[in-house]
């Protein structure tokens, strides 16, 4: 630590003896550190309560008020006030006691210049870790709190806005208007309602991924006629939205390592964002070719493109690009972190490449099946 | 109040303005929308409402306190800082504990009006009455 650095942390001696607090003083003033010294514990508590030290050295035989108690009364103000005990040879005892008691070390006395120096530098020093450590965990329980309140805004959303339009009918007096806007109001609340059962889906998706089962059930995978069978899911979306799609994957191609149904969503949900974000008579190439060790998916569209900035985002869960080219898109928010889940769960890798307006490629490489050698 | 009222409704969930924008229009209310706290403060300089019914998770989690600071500390909304500001979110807790200051931010800003979705309808409309009355 610089003598910068020490000058941010506040050190108080409390020792009845003049000389040792003098020469404690002196000693770390030197350091750099800011040191206050006082004759007994009683003073020395009502100072700390004004302003609280990083850092005690506290004498255990003092005539008003012992070190032991000292020690107690600091740890109720502030438990993670570090106290260092000084005590002479013949309380070798209480000074165990004192560190069962919380003190962080003892120092018998009479003790040279370095070894109070370096005692109180580890003092600070772990003092620091457990501050930043307490700031850590406090940091992560915000963060989850403040997922937990995202995501559940995200599942209310749907059903506070089904319900508003139920209990705004409800209010309004019959008449003509009433019963057309009833009859809109109808489809919109449909939509959400299907809206809430993806996001639903999704979400048991997500902890299915996560709950770590799919590497148990991994199988040998022919990734071709699944993509046929995704394709042909799609094939009246396709059709409405006149996209172009061409199939580009060899006719030997080795099979992937990997689970069914979860290859099936994360080429679900490629695909349809490929028709989804496309433009219309737009292009839709899927390829599949050998990569080393792996076999590489791509799936390429010509649709709006991703903003180069929002790439980074893309892969967190309920993240969407929020513009007026995708306004009127809807989405969970959730497909293409399933998707990133999922093949990482598989030992695979998934990257983007896309240009704003040009179109956008996934690219998936997914473990090749390693014939029947023992994996 | 002989001029019909203004309401303006700040939410980026459309069908909540739909819904609200008949009620409100139903009980003889004009309505404003903004579907962002960007476009609402357009529209809270551009037609200054009456009352402002303000979501509060739109595109980022906060963004509804934002523009209640916003307009009640930033000096260039000075004239617009007296317009009642009732919130609304689909987050069911403790509105109290909804306002946390968290260290280091500069406190949020407990709103006068605070409402859960989907908002009551008696209750809602008496608490627009009253605060348009004063």
């Amino acid at each position: 630590m610089t003598i910068d650095a020490k000058q941010n942390y506040y050190i108080v001696v409390i020792d009845d003896d003049p000389v040792m607090r003098l020469s404690c003083i002196k000693i770390l003033s030197k350091e750099g550190y800011q040191v206050e010294s006082y004759e007994d514990g009683l003073q020395g508590l009502e100072q700390i309560h004004i302003k609280k030290p990083d850092l005690m050295v506290v004498d255990l035989k003092m005539p008003k008020i012992s070190g032991m108690e000292v020690i107690a009364r600091v740890h109720e103000i502030d438990s993670q006030i570090c106290i260092v005990v000084i005590t002479g040879y013949a309380t070798i005892g209480t000074a165990v006691q004192a560190m069962k008691a919380g003190a962080y070390d003892f120092l018998p006395k009479p003790f040279t210049p370095d070894e109070l120096r370096i005692i109180v530098e580890r003092g600070i020093e772990r003092t620091v870790l457990q501050r930043q450590s307490i700031e850590l965990a406090r940091k992560k329980e915000e963060m989850e709190r403040r997922f937990i309140t995202f995501v559940s805004h995200q599942l209310q959303s749907p059903l506070t806005a089904v319900q508003q339009y139920l209990q705004v009918l409800n209010h309004l007096k019959n008449s003509p208007e009433k019963e057309k806007l009833q009859q809109q109001w109808i489809e919109r609340s449909i939509s959400r309602i299907n809206d809430l059962k993806d996001m639903v889906e999704d979400w048991l998706t997500i902890s299915k991924v996560e709950s770590g089962c799919i590497a148990d059930a991994c199988e040998q995978i022919d990734v071709l006629p699944l993509l046929q069978d995704v394709v042909s899911d799609y094939e009246s979306f396709i059709r409405e939205k006149k996209i172009r799609l061409r199939l580009s994957i060899p006719d030997r191609l080795a099979r992937v390592w990997g689970h069914f149904d979860c290859l099936k969503i994360v080429f679900s949900n490629l695909i349809h964002n490929a028709i989804k974000y496309n433009k219309n008579r737009g292009k839709l190439t899927i390829r599949a070719a050998e990569d080393g060790e792996f076999v590489a998916i791509t799936i390429a569209d010509s649709g709006i493109g991703i903003p180069a900035d929002k790439i980074q985002f893309l892969f967190q869960e309920f993240y969407r690009v929020r513009d007026e080219s995708t306004k009127n898109i809807s989405g969970t928010g959730l497909g293409l972190a399933i998707c990133q889940k999922i093949i990482n769960e598989l030992n695979g890798k998934i990257e983007v490449q896309s240009k704003l307006n040009k179109g956008s490629a996934f690219k998936m490489k997914l473990p090749k099946y390693k014939g029947g050698s023992v994996d | 109040m002989s001029e019909k009222a203004r309401v303006l409704i700040i939410d980026d969930d459309e069908d909540f303005r739909i819904s609200i924008r008949t009620l409100l229009q139903s009980e003889g209310y004009q309505t404003i929308e903004a579907d962002s706290g960007k476009q609402g403060l357009e529209k809270i300089k551009l037609e200054k409402p009456d009352v402002i019914l303000l979501d509060i998770m739109m595109e980022t989690m906060d963004e509804g306190y934002l523009l209640n600071q916003v307009l009640k500390f930033q000096k260039q909304y000075e004239d617009f800082k007296a317009i009642p500001i009732l919130m609304v979110s689909s987050i069911q807790e403790d509105p109290l504990s909804r306002f946390p200051k968290a260290a280091g931010q500069v406190d949020m800003i407990i709103p006068d009006y605070y409402f859960s979705k989907p908002v009551d309808i008696p209750k809602f409309l008496e608490t627009l009455k009253k605060v348009l009355q004063k």
